[in-house]
């Protein structure tokens, strides 16, 4: 599908009014429009940001709506364009509740306020330059400015402990950007850099905010005007009141749509790259190790820099995989012997080097991570080999390199696919992980009966009681899980930080180790209590060790402690997702009796008479505190 | 510029479904109209007509027709 085709099909929908019902479609037709189409996503948000969401939900009941509250200083309706159509990309209805001019600081510190009642799941506050240069007096001197903007900090800050107080959902700031036509008003260069140091130290006070609340996150506008886009345009800022450009907007409106799918638990996990043209330049089978560019040479210089951020991405927690057409023997030579490739075996959980169509290869490989194809994003520099795997796979996201490596890089990182609001221990050593999850599975491969594997397995379980340290851990097990994940009920820091301090609710989390190493905190419990009943709220467990014996042993742990603390009976719910319908039947198949169960939600109950004892193959400690 | 010709790059560059017989409406009296789309319009309708439009005019016309006087007069 090409850019023009995609266009006049958006086109042709929006003219005949056919957005909300064929709105998965938009998000297909959306996702072949190159981040450099501006002015297709400026009118496709127009479009979309037309339609009423409930109209959108009557035709496609299963799409996901966040509420997102968008306040600030100036005039904000500009925003729910470029924010709609970058929902749509991700197939997530936007529900806009925008504030009235200039009402942010009510807004945010009345609890009673009209923002708080929509409950949002988001909540934008847009700074812009003319937040502080209302006040500023005329002439001015740095000074002036920079009294200005440090009291905004002081209140956006108080502000920003408020929202934090509340616990529920996530506050974006942003950084303000400087307007030349400010710095340009000085004449002197002392003053100009007065006022620049001064203008960035309060950004920075504002970024540092992040660190003191885990639910607010900043926005650093500087990153997406280094891109060469104007940060205002004089004429909205003068007569619309509207002070960022429309370019601004659209970046940052890119930002929120990828937080959107994280908050959402749809980010994603595995970065599969093709390798001739990709990774490297030429064809290795027709141009041999000697003959293909790496490092050395202007081109090699290009795809060094791209294996870079490649490795650099896999650092921080990516699943990185190889997906090629070759032989795999030459393939694993290069990436083991060729003196000059950043990239080595080790960077990627697998390569896959054979003649078989991609999208099949794609598939194979979401298999045996045991994560959703949709959770893939797919980078190649072949028109063909993208348009296939768009075609047959459109929940794939796919980055478009071509015959110019230096833009490699920009391609790469142009989508926030991988965002994600903070890192944990586990993500940087997923890869290690689930390296080793390949080696355990070749490992299983060598037994005759599931038991006898086990056994040699040698599954260590640690149950304990979660603490302030596990909490980031625990709210991410609940955003990235899917299949085994009883509610999925997504939980952020702040969630999870509640439940820890709550007396009545039980946080259990899970560590697991074998013989191959240690898993790390890989599931958790949530549970709380009413009178004699212990109700589990959910149980997540990481794809990586589920049917090992790891869920029975927790659930035996949870249930025996449930009767020495006097509980009567365990009651557990299943509520159906798209994705979790392998655990439908954990709780009946585990000793609970069914109560209700209308298909969608489920609810069970466990008498706490007969508790079956952890599998015989798991070595358990428990820490309940 | 016809006045349908109007009406047709205000849906498509908007998203605004107006009728050519809304046009005279005063503009607070039309439904979904935001003054932030007047930079919009405007810069579409500059790219449609080839020519730099005031915006302090297109500002103070009180209703999408008075837009399109603004627009076809300077033609």
């Amino acid at each position: 599908m090409t850019t023009t085709t995609a266009a006049e099909q958006l086109l042709r929908l929006h003219r005949t009014g056919r957005l909300a019902s064929d709105y998965p479609l938009v998000r297909d037709l959306l996702a072949d429009v190159p981040p450099e189409s501006r002015d297709l996503l400026r009118r496709a948000g127009a479009w979309l940001s037309r339609l009423n969401p409930d109209e959108v939900l009557r035709a496609h009941p299963d799409t996901s709506a966040l509420t997102v509250a968008i306040t600030g200083h100036g005039t904000l309706a500009a925003l729910i364009a470029p924010l709609t159509v970058e929902f749509a990309r991700h197939g997530l209805l936007l529900r806009p509740v925008l504030s009235d001019f200039d009402s942010y600081v009510v807004d945010l510190s009345d609890s009673d306020s009209d923002l708080y009642s929509a409950r949002p799941e988001i909540v934008l506050c847009l700074l812009d330059p003319a937040l502080i240069f209302d006040e500023v007096p005329t002439p001015w001197r740095p000074e002036d400015v920079r009294a200005v903007f440090e009291a905004k900090v002081a209140l956006v800050a108080g502000l920003a402990a408020r929202f934090a107080e509340r616990g529920a959902g996530t506050l974006v700031l942003n950084t303000i950007p400087l307007p030349r036509t400010r710095t340009a008003a000085l004449v002197d260069h002392r003053s100009r850099a007065e006022l620049g140091a001064a203008w960035r130290e309060a950004n920075a006070r504002l970024l540092r905010l992040t660190a003191a609340h885990r639910n607010v996150v900043v926005v650093d506008t500087d990153s997406l005007l280094a891109d060469g886009i104007p940060a205002g345009d004089a004429r909205l800022s003068v007569y619309a009141k509207a002070h960022l450009s429309t370019e601004l907007l659209a970046g940052y409106a890119r930002e929120i749509g990828h937080l959107a799918r994280n908050l959402t638990g749809r980010a994603k996990k595995v970065l599969a790259v093709d390798l001739d043209g990709t990774v490297w330049g030429g064809v290795l089978g027709d141009d041999g190790p000697e003959g293909i560019e790496v490092a050395d040479g202007y081109r090699g210089e290009a795809f060094r820099a791209f294996q870079r951020t490649v490795r650099q991405l896999a650092a921080q927690g990516v699943l990185v995989a190889a997906v090629s057409k070759n032989d795999i023997e030459p393939v694993r030579t290069v990436l083991r012997e060729h003196p000059g490739m950043t990239l080595r075996e080790d960077d990627f959980v697998r390569v896959v080097a054979n003649w078989r169509p991609k999208h099949e290869n794609l598939v194979e490989l979401a298999e045996d991570l045991n994560v959703g194809v949709d959770s893939v994003v797919f980078a190649d520099d072949s028109p063909y080999e993208r348009g296939l795997v768009r075609r047959e796979l459109p929940a794939v996201a796919v980055i478009t390199l071509d015959d110019e490596p230096a833009w490699h890089v920009d391609r790469l990182l142009a989508d926030g696919w991988f965002d994600t609001v903070e890192l944990t221990a586990e993500d940087r050593d997923r890869p290690t992980k689930y390296r080793d999850e390949l080696v355990r599975k070749d490992f299983l491969n060598s037994f005759d009966s599931i038991q006898d594997y086990l056994s040699e397995l040698g599954v260590a379980v640690r149950v304990f009681a979660a603490g302030e340290q596990d909490v980031n851990r625990v709210a991410q097990l609940s955003l990235r899980t899917n299949q085994f994940n009883l509610t999925t009920r997504r939980l952020q820091p702040a969630d999870v930080q509640a439940l820890i301090r709550d007396p009545d609710a039980l946080v259990l989390a899970l560590r697991t180790a074998d013989r191959f190493g240690d898993n790390g905190l890989v599931g958790a419990i949530l549970a709380h209590r009413e009178a004699d009943v212990l109700h589990i709220d959910n149980f997540l467990l990481s794809c990586r060790v589920f049917a090992r014996g790891v869920e029975q042993t927790a659930l035996s742990v949870l249930l025996r402690h449930a009767r020495d603390t006097g509980a009567g009976s365990v009651v557990g719910a299943y509520r159906s997702s798209a994705k979790n319908s392998k655990v439908r039947e954990f709780y009946p198949r585990n000793g609970f009796s069914t109560v209700t169960d209308d298909g969608a939600e489920a609810v069970f109950r466990h008498d706490l008479v007969d508790i079956a004892a952890p599998p015989e193959h798991v070595t358990l400690t428990e820490e309940l505190g | 510029m016809t006045r349908d010709e109007f009406t047709a790059l205000i849906h498509d560059e908007i998203g605004l479904a107006v009728a050519t017989d809304e046009l005279d409406r005063e503009l607070d009296q039309v439904t979904g109209w935001d003054s932030v789309h007047l930079l919009t319009l405007l810069t579409a309708l500059e790219q449609a007509t080839g020519r730099s439009i005031s915006l302090p005019d297109v500002l103070s016309a009180p209703s999408l027709g008075r837009i399109y006087a603004v627009v076809a007069g300077g033609a």
